[in-house]
């Protein structure tokens, strides 16, 4: 086995002498660049009857080199109660500078998105869901328990023909006081829109922590 | 070198033998034509009653072992009077023959016989698919082609992409073989299919078992060969073939076209090939709906160029492959919640229309082979044959986009991999034969754009032989090798944004045993015991990432350890004029079997919560039966029948192997007509196949339960028409004749829609030649 294994490196050295003739390979490693960043999605309200009631909430994506989650965090949103709130959704990639406005990326090619969102308890147990847009449509309404007293409206709407909605700009209107979380889901549908949940998937999809009081 | 191949001899040939045997003694001498004392070449000198035997070299020269004592030789040539000569045997002598033209005319010739493949093990089982039975497969995908194959299944993408799988195993264990090349591209996704264009192939042939000893510890579960048809050698010849497939469910239209020749006297023993394909197809239907961007197009191209001598080749041969592929829309999911709720419908949820067009998502696959081959014969029973080989395989995946303008892949890798192999055939006239060999693999990646598989040098080194033994009834076979791999990856550390350099190295031996006896001429018993081994590949190593299209991110894993399998098979052949059965037991034993397993935590992406896939390592074993019948009750009529059977069981978790092919049976009738006025060789034919419900699938694993069984009716008439003497061969297949819905389970698109429905195949095949 002596001589065999001395044959084999005599063929390790010529397997790397013609192969340092092409050694491209080695350590030429591009850039990572990722297609797509999204670190920060959130809300902006502002109180149809009082413009000072400017609440916000902001959910980040912390990011590693390669453009992985590595963790995440959100501030909650507080609103008051029977009230009405004109909404903007906010999209940035702060990898980048100046930071870019991932919305408007998406307003531009708003046919192949649209914006769903969710109400929900804190308590899973009492987990609620509309059926009819912009909820994400799922199991019937149990209404054991307390739940986020919220009701969302779109109010933009795309080019198609018929024109459908888009959710980049929405209304809230807020009921009596409670606490929940609200999910908002961006679901991406390329020739496939329709004004449903089911095509595509989805591009993100977060929680905030609301409370109304 | 001499010292290593004289180490192999006595390692593994002759010595082991040897001892046992009577002292043998050589006979030698030359066969010439008496009148013009013209050496005969081709002409066979045997011992009648043994399997001692051998026909002349080109100079009309014998040499043969007999063992002390009378010996009977046995001297014939076509045209020639047989000589019969009896002597006794106490040293080495020199018999020489002198024949004298028979003066009989040869009234008829009849060749009844079956070129026996050459098999690089000779024990193991091989299955060819040529002839009709290949032509029946142009125009689809390799890893279709070969379903025909008892054992052999495929692991689907959607209807465009495939890959083989044997007895259970498939990806990076099964190594596939272009014009005697190992492909090399990049086996770490699923959704990877060969690169390899099947118009290429005269012949397919398929090794199930563990072929490392031979081809390298890649081999670990079986072989496709991918073989064009040798070149021609008739000086002055042009050949060519047009071949043409149309298909009513995809509407692919696929056209292929050869050119191939030998040079005039001036040029003798130069010949060529070129060869190209042009395929392209738009969206695949279910019996219900339209998959939507299951488009593909594809361009291949090969050329060869060869110089034959007497005693010694040279052949150069390049090849490249080009393929565009859409992947199904709706399979796209961006979270487990979508996944799920895509499993719960089962069906795309938006109606497609037909169309050619391909849209994101979609991956380009582009593979070049370039090669140079030559062989020398040092003696007429040995050769030293050379190969280096350089291949590029460069894949781009374009993934949907949302977020971004950008119009890069998301993904790109280019791997580079060059190859060289020496190998030494032998055979003496004692039932001797055999092969040693020495491999050498340099390969490295280069990517681009989001992160998966890392930058990587990698350095194979191997050595192996093979030794064949073949006496009376018996045929001993015995085989070891030793491998060697150097690994250095370029990982990208992000928390620190640098590269770590890590370098592994792995050995070790696989070794084969085997015997066949021959029960009767009929009837014959193979036993194989293969010992191989696999070292981690870089995507089990080192793949961190998100891997689209079922909502998981794969982590790889740096401390895998080389998995080592045991394999032993037991093989029942029987053929005579109106039966062929082959019947194969297999039992392996896979020692760390890499595979993917779901971690039960999830990766928090921007688009929602993703399972985590980690790779890992357990003892399982496969075991399972494949039986292969053909009956030919008459000369026109053939009932063919095959079953595969195949048990997986995780021994580390005490649970069944996920996606094991579930049982499979397939059982045909052809009738062969004969002529039908101006329709010559008209042949009908259908079978069905009946693939079970995998019962034997590990719970709360997959994301569904495994789909239940279906039975599929295909049939199809084939023909050949005769137009200014050119041969015009046709062939209608219907496959799905019955449109039936199902489900494969081992599609991993089956999740959210149903496998095509029925399609109507046309062939057409016209060889000709050019004068």
């Amino acid at each position: 086995m002596f001589k065999l294994k001395h044959s084999i490196y005599a063929l390790l050295g010529t397997a790397l002498f013609y192969a340092s003739c092409s050694n491209k390979a080695e350590q030429a490693v591009a850039p990572t660049i990722a297609n797509e960043q999204l670190t920060s999605a959130g809300l902006k309200l502002t109180n149809q009857a009082d413009p000072s009631d400017a609440p916000s909430c902001l959910y980040r994506f912390h990011l590693d080199n390669k453009g992985n989650v590595t963790s995440t965090d959100s501030t909650s949103l507080n609103l008051k109660a029977n009230a009405k709130y004109n909404v903007q959704v906010v999209m940035l990639d702060t990898t980048q500078t100046p930071t870019f406005d991932v919305a408007a990326e998406i307003k531009d090619r708003a046919n192949y998105h649209l914006l769903f969102f969710q109400p929900t308890p804190v308590a899973q147990q009492s987990l609620v869901f509309g059926n009819t847009s912009p909820y994400i449509p799922g199991t019937a309404p149990s209404a054991t328990g307390p739940y986020l007293n919220l009701s969302v409206a779109r109010t933009d709407q795309d080019t198609n023909n018929p024109p459908l909605q888009v959710g980049l700009a929405d209304v809230f209107t807020t009921g009596a006081a409670s606490t929940g979380k609200l999910r908002v889901v961006l679901r991406h549908q390329p020739n496939a829109k329709n004004g449903t949940f089911d095509p595509g998937s989805s591009d993100l999809d977060v929680n905030f922590i609301v409370n109304i009081k | 070198m001499r010292r290593l191949l004289l180490l192999f001899f006595i390692l593994f040939g002759k010595y082991c033998f040897s001892q046992t045997s009577p002292a043998q003694y050589l006979i030698s001498g030359r066969v010439r034509d008496k009148k013009s004392q013209s050496p005969l070449s081709a002409a066979s000198v045997t011992i009648p009653g043994t399997t001692t035997g051998i026909f002349t070299s080109n100079k009309g020269n014998y040499q043969l072992k007999a063992p002390q004592g009378i010996v009977h030789l046995h001297c014939e040539y076509v045209g020639y009077i047989t000589v019969d000569t009896t002597f006794t045997v106490n040293q080495n002598k020199v018999i020489n023959f002198d024949l004298i033209p028979s003066d009989k005319e040869l009234n008829q010739v009849n060749v009844r016989a079956t070129a026996i493949a050459h098999k690089e093990i000779a024990t193991q089982n091989m299955t060819v698919i040529q002839g009709s039975d290949l032509d029946r497969t142009r125009g689809l995908s390799l890893g279709d082609a070969l379903k025909s194959v008892t054992g052999v299944t495929t692991f689907q993408t959607g209807p465009s992409i495939s890959k083989p799988v044997i007895h259970g195993l498939t990806g990076s264990r099964v190594l596939i073989l272009n014009n005697g090349v190992g492909l090399q591209a990049q086996q770490w996704g699923q959704e990877h299919a060969p690169e390899i264009d099947p118009f290429i192939a005269n012949q397919i042939e398929v090794i199930k078992g563990a072929a490392g000893i031979r081809y390298g510890a890649d081999a670990l579960s079986g072989v496709v060969s991918v073989n064009p048809k040798p070149l021609p050698v008739d000086t002055g010849s042009m050949n060519g073939e047009v071949n043409a497939v149309g298909m009513t469910n995809s509407r692919l239209g696929a056209f292929s076209a050869m050119l191939e020749g030998a040079m005039g006297p001036k040029l003798a023993g130069l010949s060529y090939r070129l060869q190209g394909t042009v395929k392209r197809a738009g969206n695949t239907s279910t019996p219900d709906y339209i998959l939507g961007n299951t488009g593909l197009a594809e361009n291949d191209f090969s050329a060869a160029l060869q110089y034959h001598h007497k005693n010694y080749c040279i052949e150069g041969y390049y090849s490249y492959f080009d393929t565009k592929l859409g992947i199904q829309y709706d399979t796209e999911v961006g979270s487990i919640d979508d996944l799920q709720r895509k499993i719960a419908i089962g069906h795309p949820v938006t109606n497609y229309d037909f169309t050619y067009h391909i849209d994101r998502p979609y991956q380009t696959v582009s593979h070049e082979t370039a090669k140079a081959k030559g062989f020398i014969n040092i003696s007429d029973s040995s050769k030293i044959s050379l190969q280096y080989a350089y291949q590029v395989n460069t894949r781009r995946e374009f993934e949907p986009l949302s977020l971004s303008s950008s119009l890069a892949p998301s993904i790109y890798l280019q791997i580079h991999t060059s190859t060289i192999e020496a190998n030494y055939d032998h055979k003496d006239g004692a039932g001797f034969s055999g092969t040693v060999g020495l491999s050498g693999m340099n390969q490295g990646n280069v990517r681009m754009y989001g992160y998966l598989i890392p930058n990587f040098v990698d350095y194979d080194g191997g050595a192996y032989a093979i030794e064949r033994y073949s006496r009376g009834k018996w045929l001993l076979e015995a085989g070891g090798r030793y491998d060697y791999r150097w690994l250095r990856a370029y990982v990208f550390d992000d928390n620190v944004d640098k590269i770590n350099t890590t370098t592994t190295t792995y050995s070790g031996i696989s070794a084969t045993g085997g015997a066949t006896y021959h029960i009767t001429n009929d009837f014959k018993l193979t036993g194989n015991y293969s010992a191989a081994f696999r070292p981690p590949s870089i995507n089990e190593l080192y793949i961190d990432g998100v891997h689209q299209s079922i909502g998981e991110f794969e982590i790889g894993d740096i401390n895998l350890k080389t998995e080592r399998a045991n394999n032993f098979s037991l093989n029942l052949n029987y053929s005579n004029h109106w039966l062929a059965a082959e019947l194969e037991g297999y039992y392996n034993k896979i020692n760390d079997f890499i595979f993917e397993e779901p971690t039960g935590s999830y990766y928090r992406a921007r688009s929602g919560a993703l399972l985590k896939f980690q790779y890992t390592q357990a003892n399982v074993y496969f075991r399972g039966a494949d039986l292969n019948l053909t009956i030919r009750p008459t000369d026109s009529l053939e009932i063919s029948s095959k079953t595969s059977l195949i048990y997986a069981w995780n021994e580390t978790i005490h649970d069944y192997l996920i996606y094991t092919p579930p049982a499979r049976f397939q059982n045909g009738i052809t009738y062969h007509f004969g002529n039908v006025g101006i329709f010559k060789n008209v042949a009908l034919g259908a079978e069905n196949i009946y693939v079970a419900r995998q019962t034997h699938a590990p719970t709360g694993y997959d994301f569904a339960p495994p789909p239940g069984a279906y039975s599929l009716y295909n049939a199809h008439v084939d023909f050949r028409l005769l137009l200014n003497h050119t041969y015009l061969d046709f062939d209608i297949a219907a496959v799905n004749l019955t449109n039936v819905s199902y489900k494969d389970y081992l599609d991993r698109f089956r999740y959210f829609a149903n496998e095509p429905g029925r399609n109507i195949i046309f062939r057409l095949r016209v060889p000709f030649k050019i004068k």
